[in-house]
Formats: C-alpha cells, sequence, structure tokens
C-alpha cells in the first residue's frame, strides 16, 4: 500500500497562511499581544495602570516630592495653593505629595501580596486536585479552616501576631486570599487530570512533575492569572481598610487608608480632603 | 503479516471493576465490572480487531493491557514477562514498548504545546539522542515518517484538521520506538474521506516498522479491513475472536451474528435478514447470570441463564463463548 499523498491534504486557513513566518511570530505569546492590542479599553486600562507606575517609580526615585515626611506646623491644614495643590495635613505635609508616595505602598502591596496568594493558592491547588484522596481531603481542611475566620479578623490577629508594617500586610492578605485561587485551581486540575493528552503523557512514563508543570498548570495558568489581577485590587483594598483602621502600615509611612483616617479627623476643618484620598482610590 | 505466530502479548484472566463509593463514610456500595475475566492473545506483527457496543469495555481492557489504568487482576504477559507487577524503572522501561493512539485528536494535544514539543516530549523523558539538535532531527524525521512536514515543528494544533491531529498522535507513539500500539478508536472522529489516509497510514507503518497492534473500534468495516484476527466483545467478556474473513463469513455466537447483519451493504435487494436485539445493554454493575447475552438472545435456553459460557474452538482458530455453539 503506497503512503497517502499528505499534500492533497486541505491545510487550514491559518496553517497555510502562517507557514511563512518566522517561529516567534507564530508563538501564543505573539497572538496573545495582537489580540491585545486590537481591545481598545484594554489598551487604555493598560495606560492608566502604567501611569500609576511611573508616578510611584518617580516617587521611590526620590524625582516627585522627596521630603514627604518633614513636618511642619506652622503649615497644617494649609488650604489649596500652588505649592500645595491639594493643601496639607495635620503636621503640614503635602497632601499631594503624600497621596502620590501612597501609591507606592498601594502597588508594591498589591504585587507582593497577590503573588504570594498566587504561589500558595496555585501549589496547594494543583496538588489537592492531582493527588486528589487524602491529600486532598487534607489540604481542603485546612484552606476552609482559614476561610471560615472573617478575614477582617483574621489579619488584625495575623498582624497583632507578626507585628505592624508593610511585610506583614503582605503576608496576612496573602495567606488570606490565597483560598479562592486554591478552589478554583483544584477544580480544573480534577478536570483536566484524566484528560487525553495528560493520559498520553502517562502512557509515554512522564512523571508527576511533568504532568502538573508541563501540561494540566500551562492549561490551567488563565485562572491564575485572571486571579492575580483581582487578588491586585483586593489587596490594595484591604491594605486601605487596615490603615484606616490603625492595623495597617506603620503611620510614619505614606498609604491612601492611613490619610482617609487623618483627613476624617480634620474634615470639621476642612473638607475635600477626604474626598481626594477616595478619589484616588476609585481610580486605581 | 502474522507469520509466525508466536504471541507477543498474553492476557490471563484480566479483570477490572471501578469501585462507586456511597454513604457518608463514601464505603463501597457497587462496582463497575467493565472487564472480567479476559483470555487473549495478540500475535507479533498482527493487528487484532476488538469490536464492540459503546461501552462493552474495550478501551478499559486496551489500557489495562498496557498499564495505563491498573488492572484489578489477573496478568498481561509482554515477550514471557509478567507486566503488571511492573514498578519503578521497570515500567518506565516497558512504556518505550507500548503506547496508544487516542480516539479524539482534539483532546489528546495539549493545545499549550507545540508540534514539536509534543513529539520531543517522549525523547525527553527516555533520555533518547544526547543533543537538542539531533532530537529535532529525529522529530521532524517522525513528522514526515507520519506525512507531515518538518516545518510543522514549531506549530501549535489548533492549527491542524483532525487528521493531521491524528498523524501528530502518531508520530508521539512513534517516538520511542514502541512494539505494540493499542489503537483507542483512532479513526472513529474522523471524516470517512480522511479515515482511510489515517488507516492506510497505520498499515503502512505497520509493515515498515514491524508493529502489532490492537485496534480498537466500533465501526465493523474498518475492523474487517485492517484486522488479521478480530474479537468481539459483550458486557466485559470476549464472545468470539476468529481469523477477519473466517468470523465475517462464519459468525457463530449469535451477538456476533446480530453485529454483522446490522452493517449496511449496498445493495438494494439484499434478501438475508436484519436481525434486531430486543432491550438495552445490561448495566456493567449488575451483568446478568449465566450467559451476559441470555436476556437478548434469540436462541437463549433455560441453561444460558445459569451457566457462564468459556471460549471454545468452533471452527479452525476460530473461539465462541456460547453455549449452544457446536463445534463443526
Amino acid at each position: 500500500m503506497s503512503m497517502p499523498n499528505t499534500d492533497s491534504l486541505p491545510l487550514t486557513a491559518a496553517a497555510a497562511s502562517t507557514s511563512t513566518n518566522s517561529t516567534s511570530r507564530n508563538s501564543l505569546w505573539w497572538d496573545a499581544f495582537r489580540r491585545f492590542k486590537k481591545n481598545k479599553l484594554g489598551v487604555v486600562s493598560f495606560y492608566v495602570i502604567l501611569l500609576y507606575v511611573i508616578i510611584a517609580a518617580l516617587a521611590v526615585a526620590g524625582i516627585l516630592y522627596p521630603d514627604i515626611s518633614v513636618p511642619n506646623q506652622a503649615d497644617a491644614y494649609a488650604s489649596i495653593s500652588l505649592s500645595h495643590p491639594f493643601g496639607t495635613d495635620i503636621f503640614g505635609r503635602d497632601i499631594l505629595g503624600r497621596a502620590i508616595h501612597g501609591t507606592v505602598t498601594a502597588i508594591s502591596i498589591g504585587l507582593l501580596a497577590s503573588t504570594l496568594s498566587l504561589v500558595i493558592g496555585l501549589v496547594l491547588g494543583s496538588v489537592a486536585g492531582y493527588f486528589g484522596g487524602k491529600v486532598d481531603a487534607a489540604i481542603v481542611w485546612l484552606y476552609t479552616t482559614v476561610d471560615s475566620i472573617p478575614y477582617i479578623l483574621l489579619i488584625p490577629s495575623l498582624t497583632f501576631v507578626l507585628g505592624r508594617g508593610l511585610i506583614n500586610v503582605f503576608i496576612a492578605v496573602g495567606l488570606t486570599s490565597c483560598v479562592t485561587t486554591a478552589r478554583l485551581v483544584r477544580g480544573e486540575f480534577f478536570k483536566h487530570k484524566h484528560r487525553d493528552y495528560v493520559m498520553a503523557a502517562h502512557a509515554l512514563g512522564a512523571n508527576d512533575r511533568r504532568k502538573i508543570f508541563g501540561h494540566i498548570l500551562p492549561n490551567v495558568a488563565h485562572l491564575a492569572f485572571v486571579q492575580f489581577g483581582l487578588g491586585f485590587v483586593s489587596a490594595i483594598k484591604i491594605e486601605v481598610i487596615l490603615s484606616y483602621l490603625g492595623l495597617g502600615v506603620d503611620p510614619s509611612q505614606p498609604s491612601w487608608g492611613l490619610m482617609i483616617d487623618d483627613a476624617k479627623t480634620s474634615s470639621p476643618v476642612r473638607t475635600g480632603a477626604t474626598s481626594r484620598q477616595r478619589r484616588c482610590l476609585c481610580l486605581d | 503479516m502474522s507469520t509466525q505466530n508466536q504471541p507477543l502479548i498474553q492476557v490471563k484472566d484480566l479483570t477490572k471493576s471501578f469501585p462507586i463509593k456511597g454513604g457518608l463514610l463514601g464505603r463501597e456500595v457497587a462496582s463497575v465490572k467493565a472487564v472480567q475475566g479476559i483470555n487473549l492473545e495478540i500475535r507479533k506483527g498482527e493487528t487484532l480487531g476488538l469490536v464492540g457496543e459503546s461501552g462493552c469495555g474495550k478501551s478499559t481492557l486496551g489500557r489495562c493491557i498496557i498499564r495505563l489504568i491498573e488492572p484489578t487482576s489477573g496478568q498481561v504477559i509482554m515477550n514471557g514477562q509478567d507486566i503488571t507487577t511492573l514498578e519503578g524503572e521497570g515500567l518506565r522501561a516497558l512504556r518505550r514498548k507500548m503506547q496508544i493512539i487516542f480516539q479524539d485528536p482534539y483532546a489528546s494535544l495539549n493545545p499549550r504545546m507545540t508540534v514539536g514539543s509534543i513529539i520531543t516530549e517522549p525523547l525527553e523523558i527516555h533520555g533518547l539522542f544526547n543533543s537538542k539538535k539531533d532530537r529535532e532531527d529525529r522529530v521532524k524525521q517522525l513528522l514526515e515518517t507520519v506525512g507531515l512536514r518538518p516545518e510543522h515543528f514549531n506549530r501549535y494544533p489548533h492549527e491542524f484538521s483532525g487528521g493531521q491531529r491524528q498523524r501528530i498522535g502518531i508520530a508521539r507513539a512513534l517516538a520511542v520506538e514502541p512494539e505494540f500500539i493499542v489503537c483507542d478508536e483512532p479513526v472513529s472522529a474522523l471524516d470517512v474521506s480522511i479515515q482511510a489516509q489515517v488507516i492506510n497510514l497505520l498499515m503502512d507503518l505497520q509493515q515498515k516498522l514491524g508493529l502489532t497492534y490492537l485496534f480498537i473500534a466500533h465501526d465493523l468495516k474498518v475492523v474487517e479491513h485492517i484486522s488479521n484476527r478480530v474479537a468481539v466483545m459483550y458486557l466485559g467478556r470476549i464472545v468470539e475472536i476468529a481469523e477477519g474473513e473466517e468470523l465475517y463469513k462464519h459468525p457463530t455466537h449469535p451477538y456476533t451474528k446480530a453485529l454483522l447483519s446490522a452493517i449496511p451493504t449496498p445493495n438494494p435487494r439484499r434478501t438475508e435478514q436484519r436481525i434486531i436485539l430486543t432491550g438495552d445493554v445490561p448495566s456493567p454493575i449488575r451483568p446478568p447470570s449465566g450467559c451476559h447475552f441470555h436476556p437478548r438472545c434469540p436462541i437463549a435456553t433455560e441453561q444460558c441463564k445459569g451457566e457462564a459460557p468459556q471460549l471454545k474452538l468452533t471452527r479452525a482458530d476460530h473461539q465462541t463463548s456460547c453455549l449452544l455453539a457446536k463445534p463443526q
């Protein structure tokens, strides 16, 4: 019997059109980038985020408002002026400057806390979902226990134990928000681990590590990306709430939550300061 | 093709049951008896066709033989070695000798991997070829063997048609140079025109590489075309096994007769009677007593309800598991 003539096989349109392209232009990342460029709202949102990052970077570099912590009692509660576009607070510190430096706190909390929660959630979820049985039962018990405590109580108690400060807020927020990720990832692993492509890897002699990280995880990663974004936003919100309650970052550190608290006490003196901090949050 | 009648694989009393857990404590309340005491021999270089209705345990049997799922009891002997007890390094070595081609070419390829990395993976797992360049060359050669082009190396599965994807699956299975391949309904998901190409490719590869196939299908015509011998399965048991032509011309089991009478023929004046089976396939959780086929069998007697038939020689190289079949 002769080999079938494959040239007569109809190639799919995509395959035919990309056959001359170089390999790098054919990757899934490149495809994702092309789709992203077409999404106007996505691009605009990207620039807004980029703006925040640039502001934070300039603040860290000491270019924007390098001396925000210098108290100037004579200037307390100064109203809006050219040198203080948002006015000053109780210690005479520039509010715009502190708001800008609060961006640094917010972004670092968002990044680190959601990264931590993502890593913990991915590991717990994939191990539970892949191995199932007793391992699964133990991990599910662990995270449902954490989840059963209201986070508004759990995070303060964690910060009491660990002490106040930025790092401890990272850890507290990361530990509590990993539950959703773990749940979602576990469910996806259950779904994927009996799919044919994982079976094929098993038949080829692939070990657990290869099956988890090489095969299933890349097919579950889209969840992780979405969870990262959501976790970022909620981490910032939790930090604001904690700082507002006086449980978050150190008071010397600029934070939007602290500033809302500050502005609240001064509101009889001068309205507007509170709403300005809130606006920062809304934009975020 | 099967000039030597040496067995490559012997299956002895193989059973597989899946537990059904229930109740508050998750105790086993019942089990699905998917495969029940199969005895089978697959000869070197042959294609053994395995047919039967959906849910009769064909795929489970195939997957148990290559230890993709663990059999509940019984033995599988390959080249004189019991492979059901292998573990660790021995099991890994076995994976090189036996491979599987799946039914669904869409589900069996990881959508996040390029064709190149899908086929390179088995080479990496088994440490074949040392340099990346050698592996790439080997994969490109494999792509050509299955009728694809080396340029397809960096493409993703979604860029291919069903038939081409099935070729990628075949190339992946061939990468480890196996002796035995379980083809688990490899053409059932394809267009008829593509089916022929893939079947011809499989037959061609068999001749070139001296492969042995267990070809699982529910399409009797496809099985007739590719197989040397054909086994018919019903509810976890093999009811008849014979040379392909022999089975199609002289079916002795009433179930085989009914199956064969259902094949459509392009002759409008066909006179032979179609045997219509009544009732549904019984549940493998509570299979019928005695001969599993007796509730639907047109010729069943009282005896069939009580006594389970064994495979026995009814004609030359033709075994039937029916109490009423007479050796001829």
